[in-house]
């Protein structure tokens, strides 16, 4: 075990590691400055269950029925040798009618180990590219892995499509609805997020073995049920932008070793639990370990971190609370106080220091404010 | 959370006492992180229940769930909707289809053409069954419902079932297998529609299913053609057929040459070879022979 393991094992303590999936890592490249988010999941910390003792549980979580209704929708798409898949991308990509193979994943020989499964996903990926003619088609539930902040987290995507003389495409099956052509652009641009950490774990796997990241498409394939009924439909989804972010996050990932060196030593998330697992920590004093590693709270937070309220809490007062539009807009100030006393003229910053112009602009908004309304701020 | 339930049992026990310990002693913060903690734990003890209760039937053979299917070997449990038993039914269903099918495929071919339905989570029990009767008395029975088998590793194909009699080419799935099995039994639905007296609305959606799917077979639901949609599934079988029947032809090959009689049914597992060859030496050949 390396320094940086046994420093991450530490902070995790006894709880069992939380490993990483498309989500967390598409959540991680969401807000690539946030030190909490970085240090909890290189560590495997259970984020969930320690926001929950500290007092802010987590406002969302996977409600038993949307998994329920995902893997039917999943189960439908896929069933009889993926018939109705077929169908939407013979329809889509115009996929030619001899390509039909496909290829179950989900387990190899019965044994469903991560390894095995592993093993047989690069061996048939690099024999479709260096095989064409009796490369198969669709792969259902490949197993691949990508490298997280120096550990393999393994990924499952849907399924990955090889068109003949053509790229792979990763085709990722969302439960969501596709009302009239527009669908919620929320759970879209998650989805796109996701299908980017299947694209790069893809192109990673085929470049161990010499093959060029081209032959991955950078368009996944979204299906999603159409209107209110449960006829699949197809969306080509682009992901360049998301890759290019997320490999700038994986990248500034593998330095956990310089955020961890900024953190007292004996800093641990353990919740100390008896031998029943009956945590004995107090939870005000989690908290504090807890805000020993800087946040970088943004309203976007909310919809993707298990952390979110209580982030939310300690930013209280914070221009970024408010969004990064409304921190931009005043200036760079860091408080909501400090703003206010700016702009009624209560404190005057030296002159040419980096508050002054910030100051002048939020002097000239308090006074079209009170022109306009009659009234001081 | 991959805790048993049984540790998780102990410990919604302990957080139980925990809680009215920190609320005897007035320590608010901690009762109500402790009581999270226990609506976790109650969350997680639900789960692995549910967990449980899925991969029961996969479980290992003598598992207490299983104690009542260890009767005689010629009754097993019937569906509350037909007085057939449930193997007679999914045999009527895969005897129709003439390919390897998923059990809810079979449920929803014997609503449409037999007018009853069965609840497919019996399903895999009612395999392991077959199984273990074979294994018993290998052959005593003349069908076995049993597996398909994968074409690379001649392990059981996931969630496929297929009929003892059936010749091993058709029980053995290559890549384009599940395709081929789906245009002929597209053939077989459309031909058993033909036949049905009067339309049947269940037979008529089940066979819009496989229209859906296979080109030029049919505009819409409501004006499909039986004949049409058999011809344009011929058509694409066509296209499949010769490079499929070669796969399977040299799967089964193997399959008869490397796998016992029991193997050839219900397939190998790897990573459990270790404890099959303990196994059958334990039984001395019994499989073989009949």
């Amino acid at each position: 075990m390396t320094g940086t393991e046994a420093w991450l094992a530490r902070l995790r303590g006894r709880a069992l590691p939380v490993r990483h999936n498309a989500r967390t890592i598409a959540a991680l490249a969401g807000n690539p400055g946030c030190a909490r988010r970085a240090v909890l999941d290189a560590a495997g910390a259970d984020k969930h269950r320690l926001a929950a003792y500290t007092g802010f549980p987590a406002p969302f979580g996977l409600s038993r029925f949307a998994i329920t209704r995902g893997n039917a929708f999943e189960a439908q798409v896929k069933a009889s040798g993926a018939a109705e898949l077929l169908r939407i991308l013979r329809e889509h990509l115009s996929l030619p009618i001899p390509e039909a193979s496909y290829d179950d994943l989900s387990e190899v020989g019965g044994n469903a180990s991560p390894e095995l499964r592993h093993a047989r996903t690069r061996g048939l990926l690099a024999r479709a590219v260096t095989h064409p003619a009796e490369a198969g088609t669709m792969f259902d539930h490949p197993l691949l892995t990508l490298r997280v902040g120096g550990r393999a987290a393994y990924l499952e995507p849907d399924l990955i499509a090889f068109q003949l003389g053509g790229q792979f495409r990763v085709i990722e099956v969302k439960s969501f609805p596709v009302v009239d052509g527009r669908a919620d652009g929320d759970k879209v641009a998650a989805a796109a997020i996701q299908s980017a950490v299947y694209v790069l774990a893809l192109r990673d796997a085929l470049a161990e073995q010499g093959i060029p990241p081209e032959a991955v498409s950078h368009e996944t394939i979204l299906i999603c049920p159409e209107n209110f009924s449960n006829r699949p439909v197809a969306a080509s989804l682009d992901v360049r932008k998301q890759l290019t972010v997320l490999r700038r996050q994986l990248s500034r990932l593998a330095r956990i070793e310089d955020l961890l060196a900024q953190l007292p030593p004996g800093l641990t998330f353990d919740l100390d639990p008896d031998d029943a697992g009956v945590p004995r920590r107090r939870p005000a004093e989690l908290a504090e370990a807890l805000r020993q590693v800087e946040a970088r709270y943004a309203p976007e937070c909310l919809n993707t971190c298990e952390m979110c309220l209580f982030c939310r809490d300690e930013a209280r007062g914070g221009t970024a609370a408010l969004g990064r539009e409304v921190r931009d807009d005043l200036g760079g100030v860091e408080h909501v106080a400090t703003a206010l006393r700016l702009a009624r003229g209560t404190s005057v910053p030296e002159r040419g220091s980096e508050l002054a112009e910030a100051a002048d602009l939020l002097r000239t908004a308090a006074r079209l404010r009170a022109d306009a309304l009659g009234e001081a701020v | 959370m991959s805790e048993s339930a049984e540790i998780l049992e102990q410990r919604i026990g302990r957080l139980r006492a925990a809680v009215r310990q920190a609320v005897l002693a007035a320590d608010k913060d901690r009762a109500s992180a402790l009581r999270r903690e226990l609506k976790q734990a109650e969350q997680a003890w639900e789960d692995a229940l549910a967990q449980a209760e899925t991969t029961l039937p996969a479980g290992l053979p003598d598992s207490p769930g299983t104690a009542p299917s260890q009767g005689p070997p010629d009754g097993p449990r019937t569906a509350p909707a037909s007085l057939l038993p449930l193997r007679e039914q999914i045999y009527q269903a895969l005897s129709l289809l003439t390919v390897p099918a998923a059990p809810k495929l079979l449920a929803t071919v014997h609503e449409a053409f037999f007018a009853s339905t069965f609840p497919t989570a019996k399903v895999t029990s009612l395999k392991r069954d077959e199984e273990r009767s074979f294994r018993t008395a290998p052959f005593a029975r003349p069908y076995y419902v049993c597996a398909a088998l994968t074409a690379d590793l001649l392990a059981p194909a996931r969630g496929l079932l297929a009929v003892s009699t059936w010749p091993m080419e058709r029980r053995v799935i290559g890549p384009l297998s599940p395709r081929v099995d789906f245009l002929s039994a597209a053939i077989q639905v459309a031909a058993a529609v033909e036949r049905l007296p009067s339309p049947v609305p269940a037979a008529s959606r089940l066979l819009w299913r496989f229209a859906a799917s296979i080109p030029g077979a049919a505009q819409d639901a409501a004006r499909m053609d039986p004949r049409q949609i058999a011809q344009a599934a011929e058509a694409e079988l066509q296209v499949h057929q010769s490079a499929d029947s070669e796969t399977r032809r040299a799967a089964a090959m193997r399959a008869r040459a490397q796998l016992d009689d029991a193997e050839q049914l219900f397939g190998t597992r790897l990573g459990a070879a270790a404890q099959r060859v303990g196994h059958m030496a334990g039984r001395g050949g019994q499989g073989r022979g009949e």
